[in-house]
Order: structure tokens, then C-alpha cells, then sequence
């Protein structure tokens, strides 16, 4: 047998039916020819790919917006707002993420009112220069500065 | 990637009556070996019939085992559980080990199906102080007012009327009478 063609292949051919098969797990819920066809759902597939990878960061945006919105919408309700009590619990060194706040203002209100009048306590004690505290002084807060 | 691809039925983790919460109550009911005596494909079946089947049973007391010898059929398990469920599992050219793995592995199931978590927690009481509702931080007062009413009426961050500062400026003008002003102590 002449060895000497054969050693001339630098890598043998590869088999269609493996790759295509990858393809076709990936877009067995895709309807029509997009499903079964290679040369069609290649095409869909790499767009679904360029979005799953997209998504990603917007999925994180988006849950950081909606947080930020019901702490907001929780805050306005008490008469504080989403800077002040942001601002008020880093002063108090509570670091308490957006998840957990929109939790508690949810499912723990009380929670959540406490958390308010301690930043608005701390801020009255020191204020913050351009942040308009709308609320009365909030009673049942007892701070350093008042003892 | 999104999981259509899989076609897995998808929901919360949950186990029957809590399960574990106070005693662990294993929910496999019964498993039914079904295997051929001759075959080549029942051989770990067999194996396993002859040397661990014992001591699973004695180590699973509220599982029965059924053992069904059928002739010329390739061998399989069937898992019944609490719930109702049934697994089926065909053990044909299984190793011994092979069987006791997957054996195992259906004692440890409950019969709740294959499917996929949206998420790792549940709590049936995810609250303690009460969900918010819109009267959670309203006064209890405005059960019992009457509308429309003087103070509850107005809007949040109305501020004073034009009347109200006129009055008050009139005042401020006024001089104090001594004779309206209260004894000194």
C-alpha cells in the first residue's frame, strides 16, 4: 500500500453529522425548516447565541432598575426618597444591598420604615448639602447626638 | 441560553409535607425488578439479585421489593412512589454496581418529577410583619373619618393657602396688646 498519500492528509474529514447535531439540540423548540434544516437554523442560531449573551448584562440591568424603583416608590410613600435613604445608610454604615431593601419593602415593612427614619435621623444630624429632607422629624429615633 | 431547548416541565422546589423538616420519611413505596433467569442482558441484575439485594432491603424497610423473573424480556425497574409516581428504568447489560447506582439514586428521589428549578428556595412564610398593602403605613384614623375631611382631604404637599399666608403676615403686623399679655410668674 502507498503510505506516502495517505502521510500527505493533515487531518482527517470531519464528520457533518456531530457538528450539525449540536446545532439541532440547540434549536429543537424553533419552529419549521428553522428546526430540522442545517444551512436555515445555523443562521437563527447565531442570533439566539449574540442575544443569550447580550441578555446577560441586561438582565442584571434590569433587575437593578426595578429594585431601585420599589425602594423609590417605598421611600416616596414615607416621605424620604431613594437618595436620601441611600445616602443616610452609608453614613450609618448599614450596607444593606437593593435586593434586600426592595425585599423588606415588600414583605417586612416595618423593616423598611425603621431603615427610613434611621437615615433621616443620621442626615439631620448631618446634613447633606443639596438634599431636601421633605419629612418631619420622625419620632421613636433616638441618636448620639440627642443624648 | 434559554432552557425550551431541553422541553423540561420547570417550578419551584417543594417536597411532600415538608419532608425532613421533622422526620425523614423515605418515599420510594416499592421497586420492581423484573429480569430474565438465562439472558445475557439480565446478568447484573442477577448479580446484583444475589449479593446486594439483601442488604438494600434491610437498609430500605419501608420499600417493598418486588422481584419478577419473566422469560425472554430484557430487564428493567419500576419505582412507585408515595405521591403516585412511577419511574421507569430499563437495566439492560447494566453492571451490578450500575444497578445498585441507579437503585440508590431512586430511594433518594421523591416522586415529584424531573424538572427544572426556577429557584433554589421556597419558604411558605416569606413574611413575618405582614405584606405591605396601601394601608400598611396609613393612620388608623381614616377608618373613622368621615370624607370629606379637613385635614385628610387636602393633598400630601399642599402648603399653605394664599389666605392662610395673608393671615398669617396680618398677625405678624399686630402689635401686642399689654393688657391681652399674660401675667408674668
Amino acid at each position: 500500500m502507498l503510505i506516502t498519500r495517505v502521510l500527505f492528509n493533515r487531518a482527517p474529514k470531519a464528520d457533518n453529522f456531530w457538528k450539525r447535531r449540536r446545532v439541532f439540540k440547540l434549536t429543537a423548540h424553533y419552529r419549521g425548516r428553522k428546526r430540522n434544516c442545517y444551512s436555515i437554523a445555523i443562521k437563527y442560531l447565531h442570533r439566539a447565541l449574540v442575544y443569550v449573551k447580550k441578555g446577560r448584562k441586561l438582565k442584571k440591568k434590569d433587575a437593578i432598575e426595578l429594585w431601585q424603583q420599589r425602594i423609590s416608590a417605598g421611600c416616596r410613600e414615607l416621605g424620604s426618597s431613594y437618595e436620601a435613604l441611600v445616602r443616610g445608610m452609608a453614613r450609618c454604615q448599614i450596607a444593606l444591598d437593593k435586593k434586600t431593601l426592595a425585599n423588606l419593602a415588600i414583605w417586612e415593612p416595618r423593616t423598611f420604615k425603621s431603615l427610613t427614619q434611621i437615615a433621616a435621623a443620621k442626615l439631620r444630624q448631618e446634613p447633606i448639602k443639596g438634599l431636601n429632607d421633605i419629612s418631619p422629624p420622625p419620632a421613636g429615633v433616638i441618636t448620639r447626638g440627642m443624648l | 441560553m434559554s432552557n425550551s431547548h431541553m422541553f423540561l416541565p420547570s417550578g419551584f422546589i417543594r417536597t411532600p409535607l415538608q419532608n425532613g423538616l421533622g422526620r425523614y420519611i423515605p418515599q420510594l413505596q416499592r421497586i420492581t425488578l423484573k429480569f430474565c433467569k438465562n439472558h445475557g442482558g439480565s446478568r447484573g441484575v442477577r448479580d446484583f439479585i444475589e449479593s446486594d439485594l439483601m442488604e438494600f432491603a434491610k437498609t430500605n424497610p419501608g420499600t417493598v421489593v418486588y422481584l419478577k423473573p419473566r422469560r425472554h424480556r430484557s430487564p428493567c425497574m419500576v419505582a412507585e412512589y408515595l405521591n403516585g409516581e412511577r419511574e421507569y428504568l430499563s437495566c439492560h447489560e447494566f453492571s451490578r454496581d450500575e444497578v445498585h447506582k441507579w437503585l440508590s439514586y431512586m430511594c433518594t428521589r421523591s416522586g415529584i418529577p424531573v424538572m427544572r428549578f426556577r429557584k433554589y428556595q421556597h419558604t411558605d412564610y416569606p413574611t413575618v410583619q405582614g405584606v405591605w398593602n396601601p394601608f400598611t403605613h396609613q393612620a388608623p384614623e381614616i377608618n373613622i373619618a368621615e370624607f370629606p375631611h379637613e385635614v385628610l382631604s387636602r393633598p400630601l404637599d399642599h402648603g399653605p393657602t394664599a389666605t392662610e399666608q395673608l393671615i398669617e403676615i396680618f398677625k405678624k403686623t399686630q402689635i401686642e396688646d399689654p393688657a391681652n399679655k399674660p401675667p408674668e410668674l
